[in-house]
């Protein structure tokens, strides 16, 4: 069950905060004794509150207003479902597979960098947000990967974990930064001068000694401790993503398209690195301590290793293997799977694979678009004409084939509409379209209408008293055409090009 | 203090733990029963969605493949049965094979190559494959939940909390089964 392997993984964490925790309280505490002359013991007590202050301050604002700040710094915006009824069907379907109490908000930043992140202090508020370059790169087995990645982040209560750790980090590093600017500007005269006078030098060079050492090995201690944290929650998160989805390949090769578009981030504080699925910085820099995620190369080994089963027995297997690691990711008696998990068969992947790069790069930009209200003409000529708001015109001239269109209105259903691609030209004009050159179509009584065709090229024409449109074929070799809303009879007139008068510029 | 006292503070502190334990093991039975009861109305909401999404997806297509009345009759009374079902077991059977039906007819489909980049299509298939989806997924999320309610009426201590306030064992939600024992038909014709 999810929760026991999330006690047993917590425990750690846990453990490994509180040793950062208790670096803090040291740091604080030595700090504050290295200010004063002689030994007060309030005086280290005072650095240790004034240390536990700043990390509460610092705690409470990025619980409160991180993800704001950050949704804000990288310009996301929100997508509904029907921006991108895929997008929010694969969460949709990973919020199910995970249990989760409710739907997080859905992100897409405006950015040609492959990555996700997810935000939020607990289930019930939560965000998970993607690039559009993300949704360019990959198909929908790859999108679940690392939607599922995101999912696991807050199930497991990560993106609390990493804050807690995030925010000791920081005032671990501002105290010992504090303290050694006031070193270098006053502390160190003022400091040995009355020690001196008061006959404590040694004990208050010792003591400085400490404290300085502690200032320049305390936040690098820190800092290791904050990148295992990381990469261990990383590993994680990709065990419990296979698990959610039963199909480690999805992750595995989404990440291999990251791996292979090292672009960065065009906004990404540092701060936040750890959240995403992969580092925004520096992809390729791994196993060093430093780093906030593990490997790429290594991450993607272990997913493609579990073809047996994708459990979590199946991955700490695989995670041994190819780290080769003797302590397992999550201790294997407290993993409780009474069955295995097999691994299902991707969905729907031939269909996937035949989109062109730039066709579904063209498609991400108009998920954007679609959410900044730009308006999506889809001309017979086969050109998609993209208004952006400011538009005013009520109506424009495909610029290839010369055809007059109305602008639609935009709302929720015509946004569906258009990026489905479903009701393109059967979506009701207001007004009847003058198509062509032809003015017949328009003076004729109710039943018996006639419309001017050109020989040999796609066109539109519209019934003008029910405003139906329809495509006429270049093969089309009919005379007549009935209109399937109205009943009347429309007649088709072939008039070769030479013949009709010039297109509307 | 005498060794009396002792004796019943130790004796009393024992019974409160006891009936702390009874309290949380009893709170945690009840809690699993109500998520089991969740993730099964889950699975029916979204098999119900399956069953509105059919009638479309048949329309869509009927225009397109004229001559394969057999495979959409198969789809609609598949359909008409799955949602007349009632108990557990009858509905797995049911929507087995529903979803037998469904993979058969998307066979079919691979051969009309129009009604594959037909948009009205794209978007009710991937409606079908997301739906399809989310059943698997509560299915798994459903019967994850019954393997650890199950263990806990079964397992020492937390069986005789369950027999005194009488929780039983629930029913797992098979599907996969019989639907890989089904080939989808291919005809030569």
């Amino acid at each position: 069950m999810f929760w026991s392997i999330i006690a047993a993984n917590k425990r750690r964490t846990i453990i490994l905060i509180a040793v950062m925790g208790l670096l803090l309280i040291l740091a604080g505490y030595v700090i504050g004794m290295a200010f004063v002359d002689v030994y007060r013991p309030w005086a280290g007590i005072a650095g240790l509150i004034v240390a536990l202050c700043i990390w509460c301050v610092m705690l409470m604002v990025s619980l409160y207003g991180a993800d704001r700040m950050f949704l804000g710094i990288t310009r996301a915006q929100e997508v509904r479902r029907e921006h991108y009824p895929q997008l929010y069907n694969v969460v949709e379907e990973m919020v199910i597979a995970g249990s989760l109490p409710g739907m997080p908000r859905i992100f897409v930043v405006e950015d040609p960098a492959p990555n996700a992140f997810a935000m939020g202090r607990s289930p019930q508020k939560s965000c998970v947000c993607v690039t559009a370059g993300l949704l360019a790169l990959c198909n929908r087995d790859e999108l679940q990967g690392v939607i599922a990645h995101e999912i696991s982040h807050i199930m497991n209560r990560d993106i609390l974990f990493m804050t807690v750790a995030a925010t000791m980090l920081g005032s671990i590093l501002l105290v010992s930064d504090a303290f050694v600017h006031s070193l270098r500007y006053s502390g160190g005269p003022r400091f040995t001068s009355r020690a001196r006078r008061t006959g404590g030098a040694r004990s208050g060079a010792a003591l400085l000694l400490v404290s300085l050492l502690l200032a320049i090995v305390g936040p690098v201690i820190a800092r290791i401790l904050y990148f295992a944290i990381s990469r261990k929650r990383e590993y994680l998160a990709d065990a419990t993503g296979a698990r959610l989805t039963r199909y480690p390949e999805g992750l595995a090769s989404a990440l291999e398209k990251m791996q292979k578009n090292p672009l960065p981030l065009q906004a990404a504080p540092s701060a936040i690195a750890p959240f995403y699925i992969v580092n925004p910085y520096r992809m390729h820099l791994g196993g060093s301590p430093f780093a906030t995620h593990p490997p790429l190369a290594e991450r993607i080994r272990i997913l493609r290793m579990m073809s047996h089963g994708a459990g979590y027995v199946d991955y700490t297997k695989a995670y041994i293997t190819v780290t080769g690691s003797r302590r397992t990711l999550i201790p294997l008696k407290d993993m409780g799977e009474g069955a295995d998990v097999p691994v299902r068969e991707s969905c729907a992947p031939e269909q996937a694979e035949t989109v062109l790069p730039t066709e579904s790069r063209r498609r991400a930009g108009d998920i954007i678009r679609a959410m900044n209200n730009f308006a999506f003409i889809t001309c017979a000529c086969g050109l998609r004409l993209k208004l952006p708001p400011e538009f005013r015109e009520d109506r424009i001239t495909c610029p290839r084939c010369g055809r007059s269109h109305l602008v639609p209105e935009v709302n929720e259903k015509t946004i569906s509409a258009v990026l489905t691609g479903a009701a393109v030209l059967t979506a009701p004009f207001s007004k009847p379209v003058c198509t062509g050159s032809s003015t017949a179509g328009q003076r004729k009584e109710a039943t018996v209408q006639v419309a001017d065709v050109v020989p040999g090229r796609w066109q539109t024409i519209q019934c003008s008293t029910c405003d139906h449109a329809y495509e006429i074929s270049p093969r089309f070799r009919g005379k007549k055409l009935k209109c399937s809303g109205c009943g009347a009879t429309i007649r088709i007139r072939m008039i070769p090009e030479d013949q009709t008068a010039p297109l509307p510029d | 203090m005498s060794a009396g006292t002792l004796v019943f503070i130790v004796i009393a502190g024992i019974l409160v733990m006891v009936v702390l334990y009874a309290v949380v093991a009893y709170n945690s039975l009840v809690g699993l029963r109500n998520q089991i009861k969740n993730a099964w109305s889950q699975i029916e909401v979204q098999l119900k969605r399956r069953h509105d999404l059919i009638p479309n997806l048949v329309e869509t297509a009927k225009g397109y493949m004229a001559h394969e009345r057999q495979t959409f009759e198969t789809v609609t009374q598949a359909r008409s049965r799955a949602s007349s079902a009632r108990t557990i077991s009858e509905v797995s059977q049911a929507e087995t094979e529903l979803t037998g039906a469904l993979s058969q007819f998307m066979v079919v489909v691979e051969n009309y190559p129009e009604l594959k980049a037909n948009q009205n299509f794209l978007a009710i298939q991937e409606e079908l494959t997301s739906t399809e989806n989310k059943i698997a997924f509560s299915r798994q999320a459903y019967n994850d939940q019954v393997l650890f309610l199950n263990n806990k009426v079964q397992m020492f201590p937390s069986n005789i909390i369950a027999g005194m306030f009488n929780f039983r064992l629930a029913e797992f939600f098979e599907l996969e089964d019989q639907s890989e024992k089904a080939v989808p038909r291919v005809s030569f014709s």
